[in-house]
């Protein structure tokens, strides 16, 4: 037993180390001064390994810790004076082990390593199972014991009791895995962990319920009441676990819990996940056609097969936008102080829009459809990688993005000075325009933006991984410049005036960069 | 018409892929383009589709008088079909039939060109990204045959198709093959000795020519057999 659980966690942290060194091949700079033979290499293997351990310790101390300082001990201080700290402690803890229980057995965890383990390397399935198991529970027991002393002494609550808390939480999951076990028996009927059904979400809004919610009328479990019940858990636990040692059936029940499209979404490298979600934005509609010709036919009905993410969502934000704008109206017709706020606002909170357009654009998800659906099949064409096509199917491209992204901003760019207006106006009328256009103008400046970059930088390989370091950084700075204008406060005027004009000038350097350099750049990465 | 490779040489790194490559192929026939895995046989296909740079050589067409080979003489079918997944069949076809209007020569109708590839009438209006593996790269070959190149490349065609569609397609290369150089790349020897007209054999990053007629087809093996292996150069 103790040989089979040495295999399978040398096999895990193999694993686990060989991720971790993939994953610090991927990071630009650091690429490059790594070997080529790098999991040759022992200096690296051992600084896998060590990142590996301290990933194991936070599995075990520190994910328990935020939960019992957030979850547990820092709602007690909700209720704050109502009642017995220690009682409220116990409570919460209590209803929420038992949401715990239900939702995560770790033994109906579809995960990679049993997949690995029992499937690939053909390991002894109750061997492997049993000795994991004991693992997983001897982590539950000694990851909580540290946190249900320290914070069950901060609120005063009997020693016993934070002592018999890890064996408690230890006793509902061996219960709650046995009576599924039990059930898989009786009915071959098991049930899988990461997709619940909604009986069991219903329960686990119920323990929530009791929980959080018991406590405000002022009822709570005493450590009395705590006692009897970890007392009885535990007794019953021993017999659950004498049954999970006598269990036979564990290579029956992983073969219909280790299925493929699991595998798929637990497995680190999603890029089958992301393919497969990518094509399910087709439209199945083939009802939808095009009258137009050519390239134009081409992206056309590129656009309209695509309407999910495209006109469809952009609608919705449309629709969305209007409705906040008269709400905004709505209140401050009604409501004089907010009338003035509003005002005042709305001279203010150009900055804030800028993530807000960055926000509602689409540009992202266009062109990533673009690639996996489109591009990536027809760059293998010839005639499809020629200059003029390039070019001509950037125009086509460009053009619908824009009204699609516009839709949405011209009913914002309309909105805002609406609001302007009806709040009180402003003496300086030409306010009513910059706020109009500076909104026009980022919808603008955003679509040309992801295009171009998509054009320019074309991050996907033959495999539709992203490649490109530089796509990145230029996403992340996009976003971090959009997040930082959220902090900012300037004046609509002057800040919309330099807006507009920076997106025109935007607009016009890439398309002409694009123009150029896209002939050459825009093909699949090898 | 001929296609005349002259000194072409690809390395990758340290590795020379492609060494000084000398051969000419000729309008009329199959050629079967052999080796094994690894050996280069894709390299050879993307020099030649210029997806790749070489280092050394050149690719030329022509009658008497030679010119540089370009993009529009090439059609190049790959092993796993590429097809845009958004759009139907016939709306695939339609839009590669608008965009190359004035190059085909006797244009069809949409529905003939389907007969033609045997795609039946209830798929040619179903999305791509619904097609089987067979179908996509019926769609795909239908679509490089239309432009009419003077060079057909297939790279491993045949190899992931059932027995049925892939007769079919072999059927339908020997009768095109009249108008095309048609350079079918495979690590499949049978396949090679049924369709071929003649046998290259890549190895080593040579090209090597194996005479099909004057020997039988245990020899034939034998001999083809040798080159793969690298043990010595087989003398024609």
């Amino acid at each position: 037993m103790l040989n089979s659980f040495w295999v399978s966690f040398q096999l895990k942290n193999t694993y686990r180390v060989n991720s971790i060194i993939y994953a610090l091949k991927q990071i630009p700079l650091i690429k490059k001064i790594l070997p080529d033979d790098l999991y040759q290499n022992t200096g690296i293997k051992i600084l896998g390994n060590i990142i590996s351990g301290l990933i194991e310790l936070y599995t075990i101390f520190i994910g328990k810790l935020l939960y019992v300082a957030t979850m547990i001990f820092g709602m007690v201080y909700v209720y704050e004076n109502q009642m017995d700290q220690a009682n409220l402690f116990i409570h919460i803890f209590t209803f929420l082990t038992f949401a715990g229980a239900l939702l995560n057995t770790y033994m109906f965890n579809p995960t990679n390593d049993k997949y690995y383990a029992m499937f690939i390397m053909r390991m002894d399935a109750k061997k492997y199972t049993l000795s994991n198991y004991m693992y997983a529970l001897a982590k539950v027991v000694i990851g909580f014991m540290p946190w249900t002393i320290l914070f069950g002494l901060l609120v005063h609550a009997p020693l016993y009791v934070c002592l018999l808390f890890p064996f408690f939480i230890a006793s509902c999951k061996i219960l709650m895995s046995s009576y599924y076990l039990l059930v898989y028996q009786k009915k071959k009927k098991i049930r899988d962990e990461n997709h619940p059904v909604k009986a069991i979400w219903l329960v686990l809004f119920l323990f929530l319920l009791l929980a959080y919610a018991l406590p405000y009328v002022q009822i709570a479990i005493t450590p009395m009441i705590f006692l009897v019940l970890a007392i009885v858990t535990i007794l019953l636990s021993l017999l659950g676990l004498r049954y999970i040692k006598n269990y036979n059936l564990y290579r029956e029940i992983y073969k219909e819990i280790l299925t493929e499209t699991n595998m798929k979404v637990a497995s680190y490298d999603n890029k089958d996940v992301v393919k497969e979600s990518v094509l399910k934005q087709i439209d199945v509609d083939q009802s939808v056609t095009s009258n137009k010709e050519g390239y134009r036919y081409f992206n056309d009905l590129f656009m309209k097969r695509h309407n999910k993410i495209l006109l469809k969502s952009s609608k919705k934000i449309a629709v969305f936008a209007l409705f906040c704008i008269l709400g905004v109206i709505a209140v401050s017709l009604v409501n004089e102080p907010m009338k003035v706020t509003i005002n005042q606002a709305m001279l203010q909170i150009l900055p804030i829009f800028v993530f807000g357009m960055y926000m509602i654009n689409r540009g992202q998800t266009i062109t990533q459809a673009m690639f996996m659906n489109c591009d990536h099949s027809m760059l293998t064409y010839a005639f499809y990688r020629s200059p003029k096509v390039i070019v001509l199917l950037f125009k086509e491209r460009l053009k619908s993005i824009i009204l699609i992204n516009l839709l949405p901003a011209s009913v914002i760019a309309v909105g805002l000075p609406l609001i302007l207006y009806v709040t009180g106006g402003t003496s300086n009328t030409i306010e009513y325009a910059i706020l109009f256009f500076s909104i026009i103008a980022m919808s603008i400046f955003f679509s040309v933006h992801y295009l171009v970059l998509y054009y320019l930088l074309q991050p996907y390989n033959e495999q539709s991984e992203m490649k490109s370091a530089t796509y990145s950084i230029a996403n992340v700075g996009t976003y971090m410049v959009c997040y930082y204008m959220l902090k900012l406060q300037l004046p609509t005027l002057t800040f919309g005036a330099v807006l507009v004009i920076f997106s025109i000038l935007y607009c016009v350097i890439s398309l002409f960069l694009a123009y150029r350099l896209a002939p050459k750049t825009f093909k699949i990465r090898s | 018409m001929k296609l005349v490779v002259e000194d072409i040489c690809k390395s990758f790194g340290e590795k020379q892929v492609l060494k000084n490559i000398h051969y000419t192929f000729e309008q009329g026939k199959i050629y079967g383009l052999l080796g094994r895995n690894g050996a280069g046989k894709t390299t050879f296909f993307n020099c030649l589709n210029k997806d790749i740079p070489v280092e050394q050589g050149k690719f030329q067409i022509g009658e008497e008088s030679l010119r540089e080979v370009t993009i529009e003489d090439i059609g190049y079918v790959l092993s796993t079909p590429q097809v845009p997944e958004f759009l139907t069949g016939r709306e695939f076809l339609k839009f590669f039939v608008d965009i190359n209007k004035d190059k085909i020569k006797d244009l069809k109708s949409l529905d003939a060109y389907f007969d033609f590839m045997q795609i039946a009438p209830e798929d040619r209006d179903k999305l791509l990204k619904d097609y089987s593996h067979g179908m996509k790269n019926k769609m795909q070959m239908l679509i490089n045959i239309i432009a009419n190149p003077n060079i057909l490349l297939l790279d491993e065609p045949l190899t992931s198709l059932d027995v049925v569609v892939a007769e079919e397609m072999k059927q339908m290369l020997r009768q095109i093959k009249k108008d095309h150089i048609i350079i079918f790349s495979t690590h499949i020897m049978d396949l090679a000795l049924s369709l071929c007209d003649e046998i290259v054999v890549l190895s080593n990053g040579e090209l090597q020519d194996v005479h099909k007629d004057s020997i039988d087809e245990k020899e034939l093996k034998e001999n083809i057999m040798t080159i793969l292996k690298g043990e010595k150069d087989y003398a024609k």
